[in-house]
């Protein structure tokens, strides 16, 4: 809907579709130049942290499982690592590997949703996943199987594909069978055939030039591998630090427009988390294949274009069937489904690189492992003031285009960060204001 | 965790020992692909969730999947993830993963606040409910 008033024109959307949750953006153009950006999130946070106040220290897996339906497992690991660092227990070999496989069923299923279902229809001029079908229906009949490879993966080490049970702190209910997991390899190399597919799918689309100079911010694992589970938080500018360092390094604001903590870096400012700089920081410690097709595709060993994140999400997914493939392989089922983990008075502190970036839990344990404080910073919420900066220089390019390119620009760039608003808080609604200070005879 | 939001996962538990041999009951999260993904190859399929109509709260409701079919899209995507059972419809309709038959049976809420159990007159419902799935499968040529 577009409103004229005099030498004001405001354009609202009534809904910023393919983004998940509900919330709002305000874009403001004043003189022909951008005035404001702002993300507006205007649904309460969830009140999980409040929820976890009070319960046993077994409990958070399950609970903050529930805060997401497509990155679940990103919230039971970050728990259980957080849990384990307060009680002093340390979850090491095939119980580890199998946390690794279960997220790389995560990363698959995740990322595979964003990139086909929402992001793809940005780049190829439809309204929907819906119209893509039927325009390019094996591709999306593709993405569907991938998506499914990812979710039986899940369901398999999990349980369930939704908020799965298995997962527990100190390790597993029950671990699967040697047997149980190489009947699923050939799944996954099909998946992988899929992947590929896919990757080079996307890589065909066009994208606008359009590069960020972001601190880029992944975590770092010791032995050598992508980042997923655990280790230390680096960036591309000597930005270093242990889980329990990260809240002393980072100012979470509340700011009057939204009800979601927007987080920066103390005297750095806002930065950059998820696959762009994963892959940015370690493309190196991609599997080979994965490399291949990020080489294919296009793709330098730094990728700093928001827009070409949908490639970049694809080179993951090769990635996650690669590892899921190399974990199943070398799995040597363990002695026991779970270490004990008695709980003692202390703090713990643990993250994960959830599909759409670093996701970081700290706990306070009273002695009987009851929860005296939970604290969760999920990565969307660190991206807001990052989406907000893209949204000023873009608009700032693009003030000549009219304001439905603007607003489909404005859109498509959100959703280049994957958004889980219902992470932070919940979204919808676009609202362009342009004006000029100057007085007009109109009215 | 949506209170009223919860009574399809209710519905589900109440009837899960009543059907006949061969039908799945699966709790889905309303993420169309998974949706769609359940359908495929169904003969019948029976959707239960929770719906705000401004109907009494408990009021269950049926539709057929015919009659969903003709409605618009919606402008507005109401779930977390944008998308929903409508979109999902059309995605099974255009992936040819449509069941045969489609079912919605969706009992009217009010509270769909943070919470960890439908309010009343939603729990009130639940055994009706159960009932009627039980009775759309009871129904169905075997």
């Amino acid at each position: 809907m577009t409103h004229r008033a005099g030498a004001s024109r405001t354009l609202r959307v009534d809904a910023l579709t393919r983004v998940e949750g509900e919330g709002a953006m305000y874009v403001e153009i004043v003189d022909g130049r951008v005035a404001d950006v702002q993300l507006r999130i205007y649904e309460p946070p969830r009140f999980f942290e409040g929820f976890l106040r009070g319960r046993a220290h077994t409990e958070p897996p399950d609970i903050t499982a529930r805060i997401c339906g497509i990155c679940p497992v990103a919230y039971q690991m970050s728990a259980c690592l957080a849990i384990e660092d307060a009680c002093g227990v340390q979850v090491t070999g095939p119980l580890a590997e199998l946390r690794r496989l279960i997220f790389c069923g995560e990363w698959i299923e995740s990322h595979t949703l964003h990139l086909a279902f929402l992001h793809a229809p940005d780049f190829l001029g439809v309204a929907s996943a819906v119209e893509l079908a039927e325009r390019d229906r094996p591709a999306l009949e593709r993405a569907l199987r991938l998506k499914k490879a990812g979710n039986d993966l899940i369901e398999l080490v999990g349980g369930r594909a939704i908020h799965p049970v298995n997962p527990k702190v100190g390790g597993f209910h029950r671990a699967p069978s040697r047997e149980e997991l190489l009947a699923f390899a050939d799944r996954l190399r099909h998946a992988r055939d899929d992947a590929v597919a896919t990757a080079a799918w996307v890589a065909g689309f066009d994208f606008p030039d359009f590069e960020v100079d972001h601190e880029l911010v992944a975590l770092s694992q010791d032995d050598g591998r992508y980042p997923i589970l655990g280790g230390r938080l680096v960036s591309d500018r000597g930005l270093d630090l242990a889980a329990a360092d990260f809240e002393g390094a980072v100012a979470e604001e509340q700011v009057p427009h939204s009800t979601a903590l927007h987080a920066r870096l103390l005297e750095r400012g806002n930065y950059l988390v998820g696959p762009l700089a994963r892959y940015s920081l370690h493309h190196d410690r991609l599997s080979p294949l994965a490399r291949e097709v990020a080489a294919a595709a296009g793709l330098g060993p730094v990728c700093r274009n928001p827009f070409r994140s949908i490639i970049v999400r694809a080179v993951e997914v090769v990635y996650a069937c690669d590892e899921a493939l190399a974990l199943i392989d070398a799995y040597e089922e363990p002695d026991r489904p779970a270490l004990d983990v008695p709980p003692r008075a202390g703090t713990g502190f643990g993250w994960t690189e959830a599909p759409r970036g670093m996701l970081w839990h700290r706990y306070d344990l009273d002695a009987d492992g009851t929860i005296r404080h939970a604290r969760i910073v999920p990565p969307t919420s660190q991206n807001q003031p990052t989406i907000e900066h893209d949204l000023f220089h873009l608009t700032e390019h693009h003030l000549a285009d009219d304001d439905d390119t603007l607003r489909h620009l404005a859109e498509q760039a959100i959703r280049n960060y994957d958004p889980c608003i219902s992470c932070a808080t919940h979204f919808l609604d676009l609202q362009v204001v342009r004006r000029t200070s100057e007085p007009c005879g109109g009215s | 965790m949506r209170r009223d939001d919860g009574v399809g996962p209710a519905v589900a538990e109440a009837v899960r020992d009543r059907l006949p041999a061969g039908v799945r009951v699966v709790t889905l999260d309303g993420e169309p692909t998974r949706i769609v993904e359940t359908w495929a190859g169904a003969d019948l399929a029976v959707v239960v969730d929770a719906v705000r109509t401004g109907a009494p709260p408990g009021t269950l409701h049926r539709w057929d999947g015919a009659s969903l079919g003709a409605l618009a899209p919606p402008t507005h995507p109401g779930s977390s993830h944008g998308l929903g059972l409508r979109e999902a419809l059309a995605l099974g309709r255009a992936l040819d993963r449509l069941p045969d038959r489609l079912v919605v049976l969706a009992v009217e809420g009010a509270d769909f606040g943070p919470g960890d159990r439908p309010s009343g007159a939603v729990v009130a419902a639940i055994p009706a409910a159960a009932a009627a799935v039980a009775a759309e499968f009871a129904d169905a040529p075997s």
